[in-house]
């Protein structure tokens, strides 16, 4: 590891489809981020057990854990990481940000989310814990 | 003195601790434990006059394993009374239901295709997006059409891009049109036009 990438800020990005990892992946690395992928829940929990994330951005609808129940994982006392989280899913039903927050993520936006504004949060989010992109 | 082996009492419907009998289980869905819940409905495998019990137990359970376990079982049968009855959970609230009876209905390759025609016709486009992951993974020689026929025509941006990663895996150079039609019909979608570019390089080699 270089020592850019050693001081740039650190993403998970969890999803199932990999398109849409690829996807965020590209804008985020684009945008001065080191990323890595996780392609489910569980995934994404034992990731975040070895490596300290400073920024988690998951999906909703994913085979083996669903990720209401990652968020919920990573803030349990088991991985208990203090990374903000942006949850991303197609699903804009009443309440479905609401299960978001109560699992513990700090932000619930609905697919498609513009490549700037995603970027542009994910940079405010880090920033707020000391790692600008 | 010689040993007497004891005759142990047998009455017909006695039930060995192995092997207990569907009634039984059918009431332990209903345990407050969820490993005894678990336990049952996977015991219940096979058992037709289960079917019932394991749909409503499906419908109220709120810990994953028990849930996945009912699934699992309801599966097992592939008819269409049971794709019938857990597609309703497509639209359901809960996420970690609707995303369990997606991968379910993926396993039924004889029940769940005759359901196909009226998800694709869902009015709520997340159900469509459900039925794109249903289909990714479901074993049947239409499913690879349904896709195409909802990359065509489906009018929601996130449905198209569902079908579309579905189909990447299996998709051939000849659905190259099709991809690049998607683009055009939602032409201020920037992640639907990553997503085509990204699948129509691999397709015709030039990644």
């Amino acid at each position: 590891m270089t020592s850019d990438t050693a001081t740039r800020p650190r993403v998970l990005v969890v999803d199932d489809a990999a398109t849409v990892r690829m996807y965020h992946t590209s804008l985020l690395a684009e945008g001065g981020f080191q990323v890595d992928e996780a392609a489910n829940g569980l995934e994404a929990v034992e990731a975040a057990m070895t490596t300290a994330y400073d920024l988690f951005v998951v999906d909703v609808n994913m085979p083996k854990m669903n990720g209401y129940a990652c968020v919920e994982a990573l803030r349990s006392a088991t991985v208990g990481t203090p990374a903000p989280v942006v949850m991303i899913s197609t699903e804009d039903r009443p309440g479905d940000a609401d299960l978001a927050y109560r699992a513990g993520a700090n932000l619930y936006l609905v697919k498609p989310v513009a490549g700037d504004r995603l970027v542009r949060i994910a940079g405010m989010l880090t920033a707020q814990r000391g790692v600008p992109a | 003195m010689g040993l007497v082996r004891k005759q142990a009492p047998q009455a017909p419907e006695e039930v060995s601790p192995e092997q207990p009998a569907a009634e039984a289980l059918m009431r332990q869905l209903d345990d407050p434990d969820p490993e005894v819940r678990r336990e049952a409905a996977l015991a219940l495998d096979g058992v037709t006059e289960a079917v019932h019990a394991l749909l409503i137990r499906a419908t109220v359970e709120t810990e994953p394993r028990v849930r996945d376990a009912v699934l699992t079982t309801l599966a097992v049968h592939d008819t269409e009374e049971v794709a019938g009855a857990l597609a309703v959970h497509l639209a359901s609230d809960d996420p970690g239901l609707r995303t369990a009876v997606a991968e379910a209905l993926a396993t039924m390759p004889r029940s769940t295709p005759s359901l196909i025609p009226d998800l694709l016709a869902a009015p709520d486009h997340d159900i469509r997006v459900m039925t794109a992951m249903v289909l990714a993974d479901l074993p049947h020689p239409e499913a690879k059409t349904w896709l195409v026929r909802m990359i065509a025509e489906d009018s929601h941006p996130n449905v198209v891009t569902a079908a579309i990663d579905a189909l990447l895996p299996v998709a051939t150079s000849e659905h190259a049109d099709v991809l690049e039609e998607a683009v055009h019909r939602f032409p201020g979608d920037p992640f639907l036009r990553f997503t085509v570019q990204t699948a129509v390089s691999r397709l015709v080699g030039t990644a």
